[in-house]
């Protein structure tokens, strides 16, 4: 069954100067989703959402969002929302139930709190000062606030961009809570192996524009049946690599990185030793796996996620 | 308005938790209370202040002296005993003991006058009471020689330099009565001086009741300049405000809210001062009639306004604090805020004159019959309206509420 579209932006457009930070985007967001604006630094992710999120205003272009068509979004629209920023801060001498407190009244129909703070798991530091808390619980406060008025619409704006591995995992059993719950949520990541683990659907921009926007399997799928051979190797010489080349269906060399795609995997390995012995290259971190979004990404820019 | 009264209460909060706001806000105009009160609040208070004068009577031994140097003993005595009972005399009088070499204590007295243990030591000298004597018996028309009194001072002390003009006056008036006895004087020919008092009619001015308007000034003035620009300026820049804006909170509901916690901020500061002001320093001035209430409130409205005037002229936080800086000594000192603005160059008189402060002390003491001060009732409130008009225009043009980018 098809899901309803929950938000729909239509050709978005906005310049900061001679910089065009986002340049005619259009996508559909289905209800109760994740929907995942992928890319690297400065692609146009957080100004898309910053738009959305009310805080800037587009040079053109609409948002349709709960069914209604709007260049602005208004008071009634936020009241539905929830949003967590990627670098919005706290007061850092109010406890954390005072925060909730704070930005529960900023809505008509907030939830408990106290519920809240559970989803969180942050109710054993409702009474710690937000200059205590480590970031980990800084970030589930931040998104805890994003809640509190059970919105509909939820914006995740890098959700666990500086967090360390265990906090990251926490926030993405909190974006999979809420997805079961009949949420739909749109983030933002520059993390390809996020953008996989939690999106229904991933749009992959870059200078301002979607270069690529579908389900995460779709985006890979377009690889057909070719397996990755990844390796890394010193002082590779131009002639090296185009001998290499020859025996796979295409090869990118990243700094000393060389990503081999092929459909022949057996061949195609005892080609690569051949070639290492020949060549006296030592195949480094040598890896086999199936193609992902950081080589979508790769083989529609040239370039990585993370550059 | 559940939303506003909660920013309201968070700006109160975190001024409150934060020590170094705290500082600023509550702790440091209660210690200039507490400073300038102990340092002046005695000056101008006859008992409450005692002068350590020295005097050295080099002439009690010759007889026709018997008349003029024990006069002029027997007044420092005086003023060196108590009035009332339980008040301090204003002088503490060293004479030498029975015995002493006279010449021995001048030199110990004026050491001690030198290392600021004594205001002044008077010397009255050998042949004093003859050379009056001769002044007083001179026939009309002759100048004879004038009889001389030795006043030791010191320059680098102030309680000496205040006592030089005590003991000049108590000498004038011993002059003045050996002219009258000697019939040289005719009281009744003298020119009569009234005085008319202005100000409160009950009692004199004390120092603390000058001091207590302009220190809560001081608190309102050093929250407005420092606390307004700096919560939203940090707050925009630390990324707090703009949680705010992706919810219904619009930034009239935020000013509303933020404007109600600094006037509570505002509540907090006076009551805490003005309770000590009347319980810990005898402060006998009140504001509990309309005018010093509106008084108290004009102020701390326009100096909300100056506040958000800086945040929009500074790009940042930090740029904010610096303008604060710059501004708080010559707007604070240049107002009368503690000291009476007396005899200042013209180009100081002119930041005076646009000073919105200066209208505020004034006005506020004026209000609470400390001191009419020299403005209008018109300019002290017109001048503080203008810059609340100027500042309200200026931020509501300049100042943003979100980073740039």
């Amino acid at each position: 069954m098809v899901e309803p579209v929950l938000l729909r932006v239509i050709d978005l457009v906005k310049h900061y100067g001679d910089v065009h930070a986002i340049n005619g985007i259009s996508f559909d967001v289905p209800s109760a989703s994740v929907f995942t604006l992928l890319g690297p630094n400065g692609a146009g992710k957080t100004t898309t959402l910053e738009i959305l999120e009310g805080i800037r205003e587009s040079d053109s272009g609409e948002i349709e969002v709960f069914g209604i068509r709007l260049r602005r979004v208004t008071r009634a629209v936020k009241e539905r929302m929830g949003v967590l920023l990627q670098d919005g801060g706290f007061e850092p001498y109010l406890k954390v139930r005072e925060i909730m407190r704070l930005f529960a009244s900023f809505f008509e129909s907030p939830m408990p709190i106290d519920h809240v703070l559970s989803q969180v798991a942050l109710s054993d530091k409702a009474g710690a000062l937000v200059r205590t808390l480590s970031g980990g619980q800084k970030q589930r406060l931040a998104v805890g606030a994003a809640l509190i008025n059970d919105p509909e619409l939820i914006f995740l704006d890098e959700p666990t961009t500086g967090l360390d591995p265990q906090a990251r995992r926490n926030m993405w059993s909190i974006v999979d809570a809420l997805r079961a719950a009949g949420k739909t949520i749109v983030l933002t990541t520059h993390y390809m192996e996020e953008a996989e683990a939690l999106s229904d659907r991933v749009c992959i921009m870059d200078h301002g524009v979607i270069i690529a926007q579908g389900a995460p399997r779709e985006l890979t799928q377009d690889f057909g049946e070719e397996t990755m051979i990844e390796f890394r190797g010193d002082e590779l010489s131009a002639d090296a690599l185009e001998k290499l080349r020859a025996c796979c269906v295409d090869l990118r060399a990243d700094g000393a990185t060389v990503t081999l795609e092929t459909e022949d995997l057996p061949a195609t390995m005892e080609s690569l030793f051949d070639w290492s012995r020949s060549q006296g290259v030592r195949l480094q971190n040598l890896i086999v796996r199936q193609p992902n979004l950081e080589d979508v990404f790769l083989s529609l820019t040239g370039r990585r996620l993370r550059e | 308005m559940k939303d506003v009264l909660l920013i309201a209460l968070t700006h109160v909060t975190t001024a409150i938790r934060e020590r170094v706001t705290l500082f600023w806000f509550l702790v440091f105009p209660v210690f200039m209370l507490v400073v300038l009160s102990i340092i002046f609040g005695q000056i101008g208070q006859e008992g409450e202040i005692r002068f350590d004068i020295a005097l050295i009577d080099q002439d009690r031994a010759a007889p026709a002296a018997r008349d003029f140097s024990p006069m002029i003993v027997e007044v420092f005595r005086e003023l060196a005993t108590p009035q009332l009972p339980g008040q301090e005399p204003l002088f503490a009088l060293h004479e030498p003991p029975d015995g002493e070499d006279p010449e021995g204590f001048v030199e110990r007295e004026v050491t001690a006058l030198r290392r600021g243990r004594r205001a002044a030591v008077v010397v009255i000298p050998a042949g004093f009471g003859d050379a009056v004597l001769r002044a007083i018996s001179a026939p009309m028309g002759e100048e004879p020689e004038p009889a001389r009194l030795a006043v030791y001072m010191s320059r680098t002390d102030t309680a000496s330099q205040m006592a030089s003009e005590i003991v000049a006056q108590v000498l004038s008036e011993i002059d003045r009565e050996i002219l009258i006895r000697s019939g040289r004087f005719d009281p009744s020919r003298e020119i009569a001086t009234e005085t008319v008092w202005l100000g409160r009619s009950d009692a004199e001015t004390r120092y603390i009741d000058f001091l207590l308007p302009g220190v809560i000034l001081m608190g309102f003035f050093a929250n407005g300049l420092f606390g307004v620009p700096g919560a939203i300026l940090f707050n925009r820049d630390r990324r707090i405000l703009r949680r705010y804006w992706v919810t219904p909170m619009s930034v009239p509901r935020f000013l509303a809210g933020f404007s109600l916690g600094h006037l509570a901020l505002c509540g907090l500061q006076f009551a805490l001062l003005f309770l000590l002001g009347r319980y810990g320093f005898g402060a006998t001035i009140s504001f509990a009639a309309p005018i010093p209430f509106l008084t108290l409130a004009l102020a701390a409205v326009t100096f909300l306004s100056f506040g958000f005037l800086i945040a929009s002229l500074a790009r940042t936080a930090n740029a904010g604090m610096a303008v604060a800086n710059v501004l708080n000594m010559p707007m604070m000192f240049l107002s009368g805020m503690f000291f009476p603005i007396v005899g200042l160059p013209s180009f100081l008189l002119a930041v005076v004159y646009v000073n919105p402060v200066s209208y505020l002390v004034s006005g506020l003491r004026a209000s609470v019959g400390v001191e009419s001060g020299p403005f209008s009732p018109a300019l002290l409130v017109g001048v503080p309206l203008g810059w609340i008009a100027l500042s309200m225009l200026v931020a509501a043009r300049r100042l943003k509420w979100d980073v740039e980018r």
